[in-house]
């Protein structure tokens, strides 16, 4: 886009110099006066009940400073949609690691040693691992037998199904007459594909510090993702106020992909920091991150589609179980929104999805990258290639016939804007030189491509506020509160401020992380909203600010506030740009005060504050049908902030002896609206490329009986360095389709690039060797049984 | 058993870091990267997986890289320790410190320290390192947030770099 000086250009990182030096600050790196450490008991049943728990030999060792268990939580239950979760286990364990007892000491060690002496007694009881089981009517075992007596949250409203007692929330959409387009279709294909649990594996596991102070109040230093929605539930959890509650993350945050939103460590730490007084530290092992950190929901799902020959999808029907595990976290809200990938891409006429998030007795899940995007997609898209195949018509085809385009109707009844996927689709068809059959095939290994189309809304409603201080000496001074978890959100924030102010972004200071100082962002970095939500904040509070300062230079130049402009740092009149002032002259009497000295400097312009609020509002829908009422529609209603767009072609070696893949090429497109700084655009179509492969092909927290199997790094396999193809071989493009609200056309990204990704790897297998695999991961063994049995036919 | 009074003594140890002698008192259980970390402040070294599997702690022992989460301290006696804060001279950056900064190889950062420190071990062993060999040397050094794209072009750059400087 012309015009612009700082967006869109790829600034250097403002953290880079302080990662590359090892002086960036992670809360893991924090020590306070008198800090003790805490640590947790944890149920190695995944169902039984407490019969007693006697703390009385780990009280006594020195150095331990409290012990508490689920007597001392507070009784009332808490969660964002179904209150079904105590800070610790009161008389009922539900999964393998549900914490049970805490302690507080002066080291880790000693810590580590009491929780050895903690004596618990439990009864077993019978346990529920499988979804499909869990899910039925008369289910063997009931995950939470009061769940009609539960208090409900609102995200979202929790809709409960009376005769499947596990099942939590139950979301529906029904959009024309799915049978009816059924019967038009010329073929219906169904099918069942299922994913798995993964793990977010952030660097920096869950860590926070916790200071109960003198007057009752909190506060908490946290490595973790949106520090109000934090406060609100920890206000929830011990009843306290909004401003007796403060949750500090200025500091960096060491990755964080969703699991980072859930509340884990702070309401163990708060407890143990009342009970002592001191500040508590509490920090997940890599162990506990994988039984009790929170992992992406497991999803069964079954699909059934209707098209005519001619490729014309006219019918789908989706039926969709998510994996609680014990309890429901962002679950539901996840349940609720996950269909929204099915509504992004395509034209269908008929649409009938059921999804439905079931308890078991596994650990609970949380958000993850896609929040239910991913997995939904993974069904739709490897769909899309067997159509395709089922037709006998080219995949690209099939896609191209179907798409959405700009001013369409999507399946909730909303007016499609915003949409770049048809030209991501033709770069990377046009890169991966789709149709040309890749050759170099060496004795077992066979060669395949494949693609596949991602899409990720942003969620709504949400909103941010912004303070943009303009300082004496010049700075740009921009008070927010985005988290910093890697993603890179100051520079880019910093960019729109020094854009708005015609500055370098060396002028320009971001505040950030703190609930007492930096205003309010509701649900945090998450649902990639930040650089919409807060860039827009600040382009806000930038334009107010800009209108304080134009009104002080016009009296000061004699010249009307409307005619003035700013560039480089200073004020100018439009209509004679040689007559301006800097910014630093707004201050003078500042500048030429002595210490001490008070002038009228006060009453002149001692601080220029602008303020900027931002809201995206989604229209409302019907809770039974999700659809958007026609003439809300028509007037711009919208179902979330954005949707981002993705498409990745990847080419795959197989080798048809042993049933390894391995990566040969990437392809990424993505639409992102506008590129703020294009180096961070593929900052995060790399990673989540890379996070993409590591969940097809091996990513998968195993569970036997509900205990994690692979608790650390070395048997949970992510992606390295010999997974990810030559650096010349990844190719990515950005594509612009401005969104009209986006700051300067820009969309989130974020989240989008996980979504094709692992869907892609399995049509690029099937391409090479015919085997078509419905489960995730798509690991060796899978593969290679495949091809047996296909070769047994 | 750690922490029981009586079983074991601390140790007096004496470890040389960026080119600095402290004197510590250690648990005789204690890893190089913990006292690094609580005993000394070097915060720059990074504990993910505490298990030797992932390369965050990555601090260099005469040269090589080490995992320092899986090392006990006093084995480091004696040896020229290089963590991530004694990378940069006063006045400039490592080439591979201003190579990651400059080719965006940067994102949450906690991985970055062991990162760097290995690359330099690589490349101070293998110079002329081909891609195919620093992808195959970073191996035990994970990343969550980049995909190592960036990561590898940076080293690349740096080994130009630091071909330069060290001829001069």
């Amino acid at each position: 886009m012309a015009g612009h000086s700082v967006v869109g250009k790829s600034i250097i990182r403002l953290d880079a110099l302080d990662k590359v030096t090892g002086k960036a600050k992670y809360c893991e790196d924090l020590k306070l006066p008198g800090m003790l450490y805490g640590k947790v008991l944890r149920s190695p049943y995944p169902h039984a009940h407490i019969t007693s728990i006697d703390t009385s030999r780990a009280e006594n060792i020195s150095g331990v400073r409290a012990v508490i268990t689920g007597r001392d939580v507070p009784e009332k239950r808490y969660g964002p949609s179904v209150f079904d979760q105590h800070t610790l286990a009161r008389r009922v364990v539900r999964y393998v690691g549900d914490p049970v007892a805490a302690v507080a000491a002066d080291s880790v060690e000693v810590a580590e040693r009491a929780l050895g002496l903690l004596k618990v007694e439990y009864e077993k009881l019978p346990a529920i691992f499988d979804i499909e089981e869990a899910w039925e009517k008369n289910p063997p075992v009931i995950v939470h037998r009061d769940l009609p007596k539960y208090e409900l949250g609102k995200f979202p409203p929790p809709r409960l199904v009376p005769d499947r007692p596990n099942v939590c929330y139950l979301r529906t959409l029904r959009h024309g007459d799915v049978e009816r387009g059924f019967k038009e279709a010329d073929l219906i294909v169904e099918n069942t594909f299922s994913t798995t649990r993964l793990q977010h594996c952030p660097f920096e596991p869950h860590v926070s510090i916790a200071q109960a102070e003198s007057d009752g109040s909190l506060t908490i230093w946290a490595g973790r993702q949106s520090i109000f929605l934090a406060r609100q539930y920890l206000c929830k959890i011990f009843n306290l106020l909004p401003s007796q509650v403060r949750v500090i993350a200025s500091h960096y945050v060491g990755g964080a992909f969703g699991c980072k939103v859930t509340l884990y460590t702070e309401p163990i730490a708060a407890m143990l920091s009342m009970k002592t007084g001191r500040p508590v530290k509490l920090t997940f092992t890599r162990e506990e991150m994988f039984s009790s950190g929170g992992t992406r929901i497991p999803f069964v799902i079954r699909i059934r589609d209707g098209v005519k020959k001619n490729g014309t999808l006219v019918a789908r029907d989706m039926e969709m179980l998510l994996g609680m595990g014990a309890y429901a976290g962002s679950g539901p809200l996840i349940t609720r929104n996950c269909i929204y990938a099915t509504v992004a891409t395509y034209r269908i006429p008929d649409a009938k999805i059921d999804a439905y998030a079931v308890y078991t007795n596994e650990p609970p899940v949380t958000s993850f990258r896609g929040f239910g995007s991913t997995q939904v997609l993974w069904a739709v898209e490897s769909q899309m290639d067997v159509i395709a195949e089922e037709l006998d018509m080219d995949a690209v085809e099939l896609r191209r016939r179907n798409l959405l385009e700009e001013g369409d109707t999507n399946i909730t009844g909303e007016i499609v804007h915003s949409i770049g996927v048809r030209e991501c689709l033709d770069k990377v068809a046009d890169s991966l030189e789709w149709g040309r059959r890749s050759k170099k095939e060496v004795g077992p290994w066979k060669r395949g491509k494949g693609l596949a189309l991602g899409n990720k809304y942003s969620m709504a409603p949400t909103g941010a506020l912004a303070i943009v201080k303009v300082r004496g000496d010049g700075i740009i001074e921009v008070h927010e509160s985005a988290d910093e978890i890697g993603q890179g959100c100051n520079t880019v924030l910093a960019q729109i401020a020094a854009e708005e102010f015609g500055v370098s972004v060396d002028e320009v200071k971001m505040v950030w992380g703190d609930t007492a100082f930096t205003p309010y962002f509701s649900r945090g970095s998450t649902s990639q909203r930040t650089t919409f939500n807060v860039g827009n904040a600040i382009r806000l509070a930038c334009q107010d600010a800009k209108r304080q300062i134009f009104e002080i230079a016009a009296e000061r130049l004699h010249e009307p506030p409307q005619d003035m402009d700013i560039k480089d740092g200073t004020i100018y009149v439009r209509s004679n740009p040689s007559q301006g002032m800097s910014i630093t002259e707004l201050f003078t009497s500042e500048r030429t005060l002595l210490p001490g000295e008070f002038g009228d400097f006060v009453e002149k312009s001692a601080e220029i504050l602008g303020k900027g609020v931002w809201v995206t509002r989604p229209a409302p829908s019907d809770p039974e049908t999700a659809q958007i009422p026609e003439n809300v529609a028509r007037m711009g209603g919208r179902l979330a902030g954005f949707f981002g767009y993705g498409v990745q072609g990847v080419e795959v070696l197989v080798n048809t002896e042993t049933g390894e893949v391995t990566i040969e090429k990437v392809v990424a497109a993505s639409d992102v609206g506008y590129p703020l700084n294009p180096k961070m655009c593929e900052q995060q179509i790399e990673g989540g490329v890379a996070m993409g492969i590591g969940s097809a092909l091996w990513e998968e927290v195993a569970l036997d009986q509900g205990k994690v199997l692979n608790p650390n790094f070395g048997n949970y396999k992510m992606v390295t360095s010999m997974n990810m193809p030559k650096t010349d071989n990844v190719k990515v493009f950005l594509i612009s389709a401005p969104h009209k609200e986006g700051p300067y056309g820009a969309k989130g990204t974020g989240e989008t690039q996980m979504t094709p990704t692992a869907p892609a790897v399995a049509n690029a297998i099937y391409n090479a060797v015919g085997v078509r695999i419905k489960d995730l991961p798509i690991t060796r063994e899978r593969v290679f049984r495949a091809l047996r049995e296909k070769a047994g036919e | 058993m750690p922490g029981e009074k009586g079983i074991y003594m601390k140790q007096r140890l004496e470890l040389k870091v960026n080119g600095q002698t402290y004197e510590v008192l250690v648990d005789p259980w204690q890893s190089l990267a913990d006292v690094l970390r609580e005993e000394l402040g070097y915060t720059g070294v990074k504990v993910s997986c505490n298990s030797g599997n992932c390369g965050s702690c990555t601090v260099l022992l005469d040269g090589k890289a080490v995992k320092s989460c899986i090392m006990l301290a006093p084995l480091a006696k004696g040896k020229e320790i290089l963590t991530i804060e004694g990378l940069a001279t006063e006045s400039n950056l490592h080439p591979l410190q201003e190579a990651f900064i400059e080719h965006f190889a940067v994102q949450c950062g906690y991985c970055t320290p062991g990162m760097i420190l290995m690359a330099k071990a690589l490349l101070d062993e293998n110079p002329n390192a081909t891609e195919d060999e620093i992808r195959e040397g970073l191996v035990g050094n994970l990343c969550r947030c980049t995909g190592y794209v960036k990561i590898v072009e940076a080293i690349m750059a740096a080994k130009e770099k630091m071909k330069v400087t060290s001829s001069r």
